[in-house]
């Protein structure tokens, strides 16, 4: 019924506005630009005081009937000064017009592809333009993105050929940590899938794509991140979290310009874990090369008297496992068009090959973008883009565990027999699992987008847009069987060998309408008023099959399998709104502008399904409205309001049985969902508030952004663990509520500037303050995440009300509290001594004692960069820093379990621990840190690292802040005039340096990688992961 | 142009109206369709008896090393060593499987099933036990429904009370003929749709759960001698499952044993009490558990010291579980309870009721079912029963003795750990495991880390030496 409502709206507008036209005196004049004395088309020419007006046409003409000689006539665009004429008595009026070279008069693209300048936008946006985005020479669009927008944490989660990276817009919105909390992605008007597909066995720790990894950076124009509730209400609640709206290159009139890029480079571990190498393979001190323990035997010096075939010094297999990877993309473009038709089309092709051995990804990528002009009154346009993407990935969590159960005694390269099978002393060689156990994706995708434009009248324009994404993605996953040749040691994980299928298909289609209704309200009033229906229809299908034990070793074909299971998922979402937009913007200083929204969903049932929701932003330029003194430019305020609601996940509602996958083909078994559904189920929404201040000074060459937000979400629906003694895995609920608030602030600078020289310096800042108000009646926390940790070190991340999300929790030792003193039952307090107990060591606290470790959301996150460019050449630097949070390194648990971290080499030494007894007097009792019969005659059985230490998580949580120079890069545009007789019309070269500097405390790889897949809200692992990247880049640029 | 206009309105109107009508059937998609709402009975009884057969081996891949039928190939391996570890893996398939159970109860009930209520008593009041023999206290009275998402823990005696009502009940409704669905055999993965045997399982269950409080004043050994009545008369019987997607899981871990994926080592307590070190008589069903070594002998490892003596693990020099084992081969059911065991708890209820001829009798006949279930040769068979050792007449039959048997015929099942404790661990030559975290033998385990995160009704674990209540 709210159609019915809006097409009544709609006709309304159409009598409305017809009745406005009727007039007397005829003028007619042409409007041109004055920088290249171009035509204008598009100029708004209104008769100031009256609601008189219309627009130039393709040739910058316009004619229009004024009430007499006394009429003004006022001629406003984008990006150019207004300017008011006096008609008199002419009845040619030629005008032309100065570019605005004023720095807020810029335009950007906001919701669905709306333009405006950005000085009437009452919320924050930014934009990246191509030259940011490109300079990295980042494969992966987010990961180009890093450093460069306040308000936006983006992260690698490793650094995997194509591995995923996340990105969270002002803070989790979500309680429930299944929610995506990625923002939405937008592409030329079409919503494109972002996420991170983790179906088929294993696939969770195999670093798989975000699915913008298909996007070629090198085709992209602009980004434009969308931050707050207010700047993305039109977009409806598939924009709750933040839009990244981006803009590919498109064609210009002219002649034919073709564009080749080439990058090649290499990589490298950027940051190792410190490793001891004093102790070798054994237990108990006792030396034997074929034991599972890879440190806990005697020295080296020791070992080598029993063993002289025992090396010299231990192998650093941490190092010794990691290659150099290598990567190059290519990409080709062409460009150019005629008057009525312009197009822009790429190839391009990348390849790389990762750190970690066997592991790479490969992207060929197709794109054409063309615009067609039918008329003054109707253009049309297409984008289509053609990917093909995919590679070998493999279990870094695996392999970095299989790592440290690997003795430094033997040469871990050293993988594989001369008859194929796993060369060991008899733990699981990692090479090989890499060489063999694979996965690889292969994902054929096609994004394409129609659209229309119509302007019957110069005051109404309509736009439909249709747009579609859709891939195939193709996975295959198989190990060898065992060859079944003499004192052959199979691979674990490869199990009797295997071969899985797997095939998703992804379908999107998204369809929008759009109706633009200019007016002019009188004299200092100018009228905005939007309309619009989106449809959002999504269908997912993924089945596979998993054929295990096959009789041929090596043959990977389902048929070679001995069982056979297959596996199917299917999932349909519909979305679709009715919007409203309605700006009116006073004498070019103040512009407000309301929002409303209707969305109707089906992941909620009938009754709750269609929601409403405002916004409302005001924007004041109070620069162009008072005197201020000469040094401040232009500056303004800005405000807004904005409700946002969102839907539940698909299926939500609905409980039921699934499928038991636990009997063999024959036999057919149903067991209980484990999602208890919930009918009840009902909308959830977040209420945005956000001020912001914008000024600049001095000619522009200083100026600051700042923004204050507040978010409160109510009402939430979280899909939580619950204990399985409900007989569920998960249930759906409404409940909890969570704030958001936080600061944004961008600083430009422009310290210098020559002729020849000039630095331009950028700072983006931004916080965060996330804090979970309540979770669900009768629930005192919902753990959602947890890592192993030796005997009592696993450690959880939950929701405690009062706490922010991303608390990490686990065990940590006993402190002394005198009698009467209360402890704190969920913070450590760090100043009281640790209770020693009465056989000389640190006491961990009773299990139950859970208290809070840390925090994986920073504190602060910035990026500073700075541009020098003198003449043709240009230096630029990022820097780029995450402050203030925590992560468990379960890495770091195994190092100490298995003697390898380099700290523990003090086991030889007997001390005494600094502490109280039980009954508060100083423990003075001296101990032996290693295992066995210690110096004292005492046994210290598997000694202090394994009886103690690795059994308490607050050894394992760390600080994981970090501030590293993310990317150096020189470019130099080699002179025109090299070129001048030859086709070439500009040529450049440059270099990039990524990751070349890093400061951390972190004791494990880089601690911005995670080891959940991208999109996981769960942020607070950070040990067996693919370890992040250092890269050295060159880049060719030539335009013919 | 008025007429692109028109045009235009109309195109517009059209889209409008079209996506009315649709609108209301478009966006019903409550339906998950990866999801059934009403399986038929028959689906359920195929997934709860598979998770029956297959729980009680992953509680027995726990509590075979504390019975030290298994020992860690390692040194100080946590269950070996008594260390606290997290068995929310288990806790939660035998929840989900319990949930399963309940709601074919469920569905049973409002169809007049009964046998399908029989058959969901019977695995219901099996879960108990093994749910409360490991942890003591857990939720059953509000555990698997929609109404609470964190359960009440009831007491285990509750819960031991409980199975019983749950296994009389079971009888009454497995006993009347008037089921409206009948068991489908092909599903039933325990019993093959045969409701006579479920009924004796229902009584060896239950003779199993009187017998086990023999350390109470409750114990009643006449209950104890009416249940084994009512219950298996031969192997034929036995409650055992054998599908499985791949092969048995014991037989899994002698596969991947084999491939240097160490797991299955057999406990040198196993090896000495078979091998007659400990009990002074070569028992032959270790020929039928195990294999000989490479150098022909059978050895065992000691629990929590790991690999022994100078060879590396590579060098198959110590005994393991055996994928040619009539209990543990690929093909071989699960066995939940059996014949041979039953006849035991007979020869212990008889005895303590002081009729030695009916318990020795039992005991004698325990034995060669066991061996008939091993597949030993008769002869061999033979030897062993009518040893002195072991044929020592009803005058001199002792609790020992009876145990010392059992502790072979309950070769990795989970009840194992249920008589060890009641028998204090005094089996002959058993000793705590290198390196052990407790000071005394291993009575219960602590709530897994699952169920503690999750449900703020979880009671903080005891000791793990403190023993349970029918444990004293």
């Amino acid at each position: 019924m709210k159609h019915n409502f809006t097409l009544i709206m709609l006709l309304l507008l159409f009598c409305l506005a017809t009745n406005a036209v009727a007039q007397q005196t005829d003028v007619s004049g042409r409007v041109t630009g004055a920088e290249q004395g171009m035509a204008l088309p598009g100029v708004s020419v209104l008769v100031k005081g009256t609601t008189t007006g219309t627009t130039t046409d393709a040739n910058g003409d316009f004619r229009i009937q004024v009430p007499g000689s006394d009429a003004i006539l006022v001629f406003r665009y984008l990006g150019y000064e207004t300017r008011e004429v006096n008609v008199g008595n002419q009845s040619v009026i030629n005008v032309t017009l100065n570019t605005d070279t004023r720095q807020l008069s810029e335009v950007v693209v906001t919701a669905l592809g709306i333009t405006r300048e950005k000085k009437a936008l009452g919320y924050a946006a930014q934009t990246v333009e191509t030259e940011d985005l490109v300079r990295n020479r980042q494969p992966n669009v987010l990961n180009a993105l890093q450093g460069k927008v306040a308000g936006a944490n983006i992260s690698s989660t490793g650094g995997a050929p194509g591995q995923g990276t996340n990105i969270i817009i002002r803070g989790i919105n979500s309680i429930d940590p299944s929610q995506s909390n990625q923002p939405l992605f937008v592409i030329d008007g079409v919503l494109i899938d972002n996420s991170t597909s983790t179906f088929g066995a294993g696939a969770e720790l195999r670093g798989m794509s975000n699915r913008l990894a298909d996007i070629n950076p090198d085709n992209i124009e602009s980004i434009n991140i969308l931050k707050g509730g207010a700047a993305t209400a039109l977009y409806g609640l598939r924009g709750a979290n933040g839009v990244v709206v981006i803009t590919t290159k498109k064609g210009e009139q002219g002649a034919l310009r073709v564009n080749f890029t080439s990058t090649a480079g290499i990589e490298e571990v950027n940051k190792f874990p410190d490793i001891q190498d004093t102790y070798t393979q054994g237990y108990l001190g006792v030396y034997d090369p074929n034991s599972f323990w890879p440190s806990w035997g005697p020295t080296v010096a020791e070992a080598r008297q029993i063993d002289p075939t025992h090396p010299d010094k231990l192998y650093n297999h941490f190092r010794d496992a990691y290659e150099t990877g290598h990567q190059y993309r290519n990409t080709l473009s062409f460009s150019g068009g005629s008057e009525a038709i312009t197009f822009q089309s790429s190839l391009s092709h990348l390849k790389h090959e990762g750190v970690l051995p066997f592991t790479d990804f490969e992207n060929y990528s197709a794109q054409l973008n063309t615009n067609v002009k039918l008329s003054d009154k109707f253009s049309t346009g297409a984008n289509f883009t053609f990917t093909k993407s995919g590679g070998k990935r493999y279990n870094a969590d695996r392999f970095n565990e299989s790592l440290s159960y690997w003795s430094p005694r033997w040469d871990v390269t050293d993988f594989r027999k001369p008859d194929g099978t796993m060369q060991t002393y008899r733990n699981n060689n990692p090479i090989y699992g890499a060489a063999t156990n694979q996965l690889e994706d292969d994902v054929n995708r096609f994004i394409g987008g129609l659209n229309f434009g119509y302007k019957p009248l110069n005051w109404l324009d309509l736009n439909y847009r249709i747009g579609v994404d859709t891939y195939h993605d193709d996975r295959t996953r198989t190990a060898p069987g065992p060859r079944g040749v003499p004192d052959e040691i199979t691979y674990e994980d490869n199990r009797q060998g295997f071969v899985n299928e797997y095939t998703t298909k992804f379908r999107a289609i998204n369809s929008t309408f759009i109706a633009t209704l200019n007016s002019s309200l009188g004299e200092n009033f100018n009228g905005t008023f939007r309309l619009g229906h989106e449809v959002y229809d999504r269908s997912i299908k993924s089945f596979g099959v998993e054929g295990e034990q096959l009789a041929l070793f090596d043959y990977f074909n389902l048929t070679n399998a001995r069982f056979l299971s297959p596996v199917q998922r299917e999932e349909d979402y519909r979305l679709m709104g009715i919007f409203a937009e309605a700006s009116v913007d006073y004498r070019d200083f103040l512009f407000l502008t309301l929002t409303g929204r209707n969305d109707i969903t089906s992941s909620l049932a009938r009754d709750n399904r269609s929601f409403f929701y405002p916004s409302v932003s005001l924007s004041y330029v109070f620069s162009e409205h008072l005197d201020l003194p000469a040094f401040i430019n232009q500056s303004k305020l800005r405000l807004s309001y904005a409700e946002i609601g969102k839907d539940a996940p698909p299926y939500s509602t609905s409980s039921g049985f699934a499928n038991y996958t636990g009997l063999p083909t024959g036999f057919t078994g149903f067991t209980r969902s484990a999602l208890l559904g919930n009918a009840e189920l009902r909308p959830e929404f977040t209420n945005t508030y956000e001020a912001g201040l914008e000024m600049s000074f001095l000619d522009n060459r200083l100026g600051f952004d700042f923004t204050y937000y507040y978010s409160l979400s109510e009402d939430q629906i979280i899909n939580i663990n619950v204990a399985t003694t409900t007989g569920f895995v998960r249930a759906a609920v409404n409940s909890g509520s969570m704030r958001n608030r936080g600061v944004e602030i961008v600083l430009n600078a422009v310290p210098v500037r020559t002729n020849d020289f000039s630095w331009d310096s950028r700072l983006v800042f931004s916080a965060n303050r996330n804090k979970i108000l309540s979770i669900r009646e009768g629930l005192e926390e919902i753990a959602y995440a947890s890592q192993f940790g030796y005997v009592g070190a696993t450690v959880t991340m939950k929701l405690i009300p009062g706490q922010p999300y991303g608390n990490i929790y686990g065990s940590h030792y006993q402190r002394y509290y005198g009698p009467g003193e209360e402890e704190d039952p969920l913070f450590i307090d760090e100043d009281r001594p640790i209770v020693i107990g009465a056989n000389g060591f640190p006491v961990r606290a009773p299990l139950a004692s859970q208290k809070i470790l840390g925090n994986a959301q920073p504190d602060w996150i910035a990026g500073f960069t700075n541009t020098f460019t003198y003449k043709n050449l240009s230096l630029t630097s990022l820097f780029d820093a995450q402050i203030g949070h925590e992560k468990y390194n379960q890495m770091g648990n195994f190092f100490a379990a298995f003697g390898i971290a380099e700290y523990t080499e003090n086991r030889n030494q007997t001390i005494v621990f600094d502490g109280v007894l039980k009954d508060g007097t100083p423990n003075t009792k001296p101990v032996f840190l290693g295992q066995g019969i210690g110096p004292d005659g005492v046994n210290y059985t598997n000694g202090f690292y394994r009886n103690v230490y690795r059994g308490v998580s607050e050894n394992f949580v760390e600080d994981a802040s970090w501030v590293r120079l993310r990317s150096l890069t020189l470019s130099y545009s080699l002179p025109n005039k090299w070129f001048e007789n030859l086709f070439i019309r500009n040529a450049g070269v440059s270099l990039t340096g990524n990751n070349l500097w890093l400061s951390t405390d972190y004791s494990g790889f880089d601690p911005e990688n995670s080891s959940t897949p991208a999109g996981s809200n769960v942020t607070g692992f950070a040990g067996f992961t693919y370890p992040a990247v250092r890269s050295y880049l060159f880049t060719l640029n030539v335009g013919f | 142009m008025k007429k692109i206009l028109r045009y235009t309105v109309a195109f517009m109107m059209m889209g409008a109206m079209i996506s009315l009508q649709g609108c209301e059937d478009y966006f019903d998609l409550d339906e998950n369709p990866n999801l059934v709402n009403d399986p038929p009975l028959q689906t359920m009884l195929s997934t709860t008896t598979q998770k029956t057969g297959l729980n009680s081996q992953r509680v027995a891949s726990i509590t075979s090393f504390f019975v030290q039928y298994l020992a860690g190939p390692t040194a100080g391996g946590s269950t070996d060593t008594y260390e606290i570890a997290d068995y929310t893996g288990t806790w939660d398939a035998l929840y989900l499987a319990m949930a399963d159970i309940h709601d074919m109860k469920q569905k049973a009930r409002t169809e007049g099933a009964s046998e399908y209520v029989g058959v969901a008593n019977v695995m219901m009041a099996y879960h108990l036990m093994l749910v409360s023999d490991m942890w003591g206290d857990a939720p059953y009275s509000n555990a698997f429904v929609s109404t609470t998402l964190t359960p009440e823990f009831d007491s285990a005696e509750q819960l031991y009370n409980e199975s019983l009502t749950l296994l009389d009940e079971a009888i009454a409704e497995l006993s009347k003929t008037d089921s409206r669905v009948k068991l489908n055999a092909e599903s039933d993965l325990i019993h093959n749709g045969n409701t006579s045997n479920w009924i004796k399982t229902a009584y060896a269950l239950k003779a199993r759960q009187l017998n086990k409080v023999s350390e109470t004043s409750s114990y009643d050994p006449k209950a104890v001698l009416a249940a084994v009545e009512n219950s298996y008369t031969s192997n034929a019987d036995n409650a055992d499952m054998g599908v499985f997607t791949t092969i048995n899981p014991w037989a899994a871990v002698a596969q991947n044993n084999a491939l240097l994926v160490l797991g299955g080592w057999l406990s040198e307590q196993l090896i000495e009490h078979l091998k007659g070190t400990t009990t002074g008589i070569f028992d032959p069903r270790i020929e039928q558990i195990t294999e000989r070594t490479v150098n022909g002998v059978f050895i065992g490892t000691p629990n929590g010291a790991g690999n022994v003596g100078p060879a590396s693990s590579t060098v198959k020099d110590e005994s393991y579980i055996s994928r040619n084992s009539p209990l543990t081969s690929d093909e071989a059911p699960l066995i939940i309870v059996s014949y041979p065991e039953v006849k035991m708890i007979e020869a212990e209820a008889a005895l303590r009721d002081d009729q030695r001829q009916r318990a020795y009798n039992a005991y004698l006949e325990g034995i060669r079912a066991s061996m008939r279930l091993l597949q030993v040769d008769p002869a061999a068979a033979n030897t062993y029963v009518t040893d002195p050792a072991v044929a020592v007449g009803a005058a001199n039959l002792t609790l020992d003795l009876i145990f010392k048997e059992k502790y072979v015929i309950t070769y990795l099942n989970p009840e194992a750990w249920n008589d060890a404790r009641r028998y204090d661990y005094k089996y002959a030559g058993f000793t705590l495991p290198v390196g052990a975290a407790l000071n005394t033998f291993i009575r219960r385990v602590a709530y897994p880390v699952g169920e503690t995160s999750k449900n703020p009704n979880t009671p903080d674990s005891a000791p793990l030496s403190e023993p349970l209540w029918w444990d004293r």
